[in-house]
């Protein structure tokens, strides 16, 4: 089995220059590892064999993305940089966005972030090189590359993979409503709600934990966001939230959160509010202990 | 005998694509130049009227990741004129600490650019890891190297603690003499002045005509900074805090002159800094995590790292904006480009280009 | 600089009528707004601003939706002062000012290429951002004559795709 020269080359589809700029001190600066993999920038496309796209493909770049791609004229991989290149992210659906880029050219591995972190670009081109490798060679590509970085870490602080607390979400959608990048979906189904968050169309912005009423959706700081191209529509965080059966009446309800509860009732102590049952029986409870 | 050559637009040497079509003569001086804009032209100014406001706090952001800080922050200007809104001291506070915190960031990345072009290796890597220190002190204080998602309409998402403050001001202690030392050897290493002194000049009378802003304006001895000229923010509030342009005023034009200017800017960033976390006012971080927004129209303006930032915004009191414009530094900068190029070699393009430190996805939106 | 000042300049030259109103809001910055009646005004603005080394800082264009006209705005700065000069055209016409002030070069192109209206006289031709395969006036379009109109926007296309994948 023999080893291939990693020869890198960066295209710029349209990004907000957040992944282009991040990208420079992945190559340039120590810590980040990126030296260890022998890679090796190249000026001309056609020398390249792995080619890292940014950006959400507009319409102008478009027909240069052809025909650069189309000067290669051996086996290459594309390592697509920031949810943009992945899903369009927060651009999808303009009139000048012709992505997502594996639209055009095949893409081999995903890096979700907006921008990435170095260390995940770095993890990135590790698993491209990979991937390369295995092409070179002739193997089957696995489902899955396991971490190559293992020492990176990130401040408690980074805005990572979005994660849901199913218990206190009370589907009340405000979370998708400010979600700038259609990250967020929430549909009804019999049992309740599916509360699913895309985290390749994620900007990690933490709008939803934000402004969320109860707290139920926060960021943690994991930013294992490098997939392969098979994992893209797989990397989903689905939570049902299930409504209850009111202990008063038997009707089905979906209870509300004691975050929300906590604010409804100042004055009360919310542990010991009854929360088992619907809020029109609460209702009738509440104006029998006040008046009765 | 002219020669025909084309530079992008993808280019290892451009950060963003951008096409150049060159004509030159026998000596690789530059006789015609045409510059192909629109690669990262996303339609922004149509997605905005999609979005709510909220989304559009973070689609803003998003224009460009290098002042990403104000252009959210100028859109929420927008909707507090038309809502009414004083917000208070302590959130003007925060936002001048996170905005001249990305200043230091941008100007320091515009400069290792400027040092790697120029091949001059051992400043570029202390330039990028003097610059790494800004971009750990966002990820610790906001959570993302890039985009700090730190404004709220009617105020700011996040504050400031005293643990935190801290973190901030040992950051500032570690960089500042690093930036000091920086600034020294850029003005006297040889190789980078050979480089860079008397290349891309942009005169005074151009750039006026132009009406170029930001270190391209102080390059040529022009100070028009919104900071000072039409304070806003905190900056209105004490003045004591406005930058002292002359600090990073330059006369030479050229592209050491740009470098410079943006050291003076750097500095004073730090200063402004220390000078607002060492007083920050009392009180509450913002009016209204979701306030209602009339139908109105208003335009204000701040100073971004790379100049005059300018946003109109109209509103008809629903929850989307009818019509929002923004105009960036690089959009008025760009018309510079071709005075700087024209009559300079050809092996210097990008190195000019870079100069001016372009934004193109804001340009382009 | 003053409005009084600039109102001096300009008032005994205006073809038409006009309304002049200074806005400074709670920072202390003059914002002044004069709307103009009368398209050949605006070339007396640009040129008042002009005689007082102001700049165009840009425009903005928008579609009136009643009554389909547009209404294009310039930004100008005057030593630090902003003055917003509007004007309504009803066929999709205003007269370039860029002869006059070079810095509304790139504004009147975009006015040109996003909403259609043509800014009669100006130097150049070409595109400037949009590209070729996108028509003109694309800002005009409420919603923009994309995916989303035809009845599948991209969003739609790929979330169904991670829904297939979810297990409920
Ligand atoms: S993924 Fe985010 S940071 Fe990267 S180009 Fe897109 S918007 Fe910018
Ligand atoms: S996560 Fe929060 S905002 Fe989203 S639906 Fe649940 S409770 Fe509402
Ligand atoms: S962090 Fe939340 S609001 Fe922001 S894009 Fe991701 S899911 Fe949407």
């Amino acid at each position: 089995m023999s080893e291939v020269v990693p020869k890198l080359f960066r295209i710029n589809t349209g990004s907000c220059n957040g992944c282009d700029v991040e990208f420079m001190p992945t190559i340039l600066v120590e810590k980040f590892g990126v030296s260890t993999l022998g890679v090796e920038m190249v000026e001309d496309i056609k020398d390249a064999n792995i080619i890292a796209i940014t950006g959400p493909l507009t319409a102008r770049s478009e027909s240069f993305l052809k025909s650069a791609v189309g000067k290669i004229r051996h086996p290459y991989v594309v390592v697509g940089v920031g949810t943009c290149a992945v899903t369009c992210g927060i651009f999808r659906d303009s009139y000048a966005i012709n992505g997502p880029t594996d639209k055009i050219v095949d893409v081999n591995v995903n890096v979700a972030g907006c921008p990435p972190r170095p260390q995940s670009i770095a993890e990135g081109i590790a698993k491209g090189i990979k991937v390369l490798n295995q092409v070179m060679n002739g193997e089957d590509i696995p489902k899955t590359i396991d971490t190559i970085f293992k020492d990176f870490s990130a401040p408690e602080s980074f805005r990572g993979r979005m994660d849901l607390n199913p218990d206190m979400c009370t589907a009340c959608r405000t979370c998708e409503t400010v979600c700038p990048s259609t990250a967020i979906k929430i549909t009804e189904i019999a049992q309740g709600h599916v509360h699913n968050i895309w985290h390749n169309s994620c900007c990690y912005c933490g709008n939803c934990a934000y402004f969320c009423p109860t707290g139920a959706i926060f960021s943690t700081n994991s930013f294992d966001t490098v997939k392969l191209q098979s994992e893209k529509f797989e990397d989903v965080n689905s939570e049902i939230i299930k409504p209850s059966d009111c202990s008063s009446c038997g009707d089905s309800y979906m209870p509300p959160s004691r975050g929300l509860l906590g604010k409804g009732y100042v004055h009360d102590d919310v542990k010991k509010l009854d929360t088992t049952i619907c809020s029109k029986c609460r209702k009738e409870a509440n104006f029998k202990r006040m008046y009765a | 005998m002219s020669e025909k050559i084309e530079i992008g637009p993808f280019h290892t040497e451009l950060e963003e694509s951008v096409y150049f079509k060159l004509e030159v003569d026998e000596h690789r001086m530059v006789e015609k130049v045409e510059i192909i804009n629109g690669f990262i032209h996303r339609g922004m100014e149509s997605l905005v009227t999609k979005k709510n406001f909220m989304q559009n706090l973070i689609l803003t952001e998003r224009v460009c990741s290098l002042c990403s800080n104000n252009h959210p922050m100028t859109y929420a200007m927008a909707v507090e004129k038309i809502s009414g809104i004083t917000i208070p001291l302590r959130a003007e506070a925060l936002r001048v600490v996170a905005d001249e915190v990305k200043r230091v960031a941008s100007d320091m990345f515009n400069l290792s650019m400027l040092t790697h072009i120029a091949h001059t290796h051992e400043l570029m890597k202390d330039t990028m890891n003097t610059r790494e220190h800004m971009q750990d002190l966002k990820e610790v204080i906001w959570g993302n190297r890039m985009d700090m998602s730190s404004n709220l309409l009617t105020g700011t998402k996040y504050d400031l603690d005293d643990r935190k403050v801290k973190i901030i001001l040992d950051t500032l202690d570690t960089v500042e003499p690093k930036i000091r030392d920086l600034k020294e050897r850029y003005e006297n290493d040889e190789e980078l002045k050979t480089k860079t002194v008397g290349v891309g000049v942009l005169p005074l009378e151009d750039a006026l005509e132009i009406g170029v802003t930001g270190p391209v304006a102080r390059g040529s001895g022009i100070n028009n900074d919104v900071r000072v000229m039409a304070p806003y923010g905190l900056y209105a509030y004490r003045p004591e805090l406005q930058p002292n342009v002359t600090l990073s005023l330059r006369k030479e034009g050229d592209v050491h002159a740009r470098a410079m200017a943006r050291f003076g800017d750097i500095l004073e960033a730090v200063r402004i800094i220390r000078d607002v976390v060492a007083d920050m006012p009392e009180g509450d971080t913002y009016v209204d995590k979701r306030p209602h927004i009339p139908a109105g129209e208003a335009v204000v303006r701040t100073e971004a790292p790379r100049g005059e930032l300018i946003y109109y915004l109209k509103t008809d009191g629903s929850q989307k904006p009818v019509r929002m414009r923004w105009k960036v530094p690089t959009f008025t900068n760009w018309e510079a480009l071709k005075v700087m190029i024209l009559g300079d070699k050809v092996d210097n393009v990008t190195m000019i280009l870079n100069s001016i430190d372009p934004c193109i996805s804001c340009t382009d939106r | 600089m003053s409005i009084e000042e600039f109102n001096d300049a300009i008032k005994n030259k205006l073809f038409g009528d006009y309304e002049l109103k200074e806005d400074v809001d709670h920072y202390g910055n003059s914002n002044s707004w004069i709307v103009l009646h009368d398209k050949r005004d605006m070339e007396v603005v640009a040129k008042a601003v002009k005689s007082f080394k102001g700049r165009c800082v840009v425009a903005t264009g928008y579609l009136n939706e009643m009554d389909g006209t547009h209404t294009v705005i310039y930004h100008f700065d005057i030593n630090g002062m902003i003055m917003n000069a509007q004007i309504n055209t009803n066929d999709k016409t205003v007269i370039s000012i860029t002869p006059i002030l070079r810095s509304a070069d790139w504004a009147e192109r975009e006015l040109r290429e996003m909403y259609d209206v043509e800014p009669v006289g100006h130097p150049t031709k070409d595109r400037l951002f949009l590209d070729y395969s996108i028509a003109k006036g694309v800002l005009n379009e409420y919603i923009s004559l994309s995916k989303i109109q035809m009845g599948v926007s991209d969003t739609d296309v790929l979330w169904s795709q991670v829904n297939k994948g979810v297990k409920v």
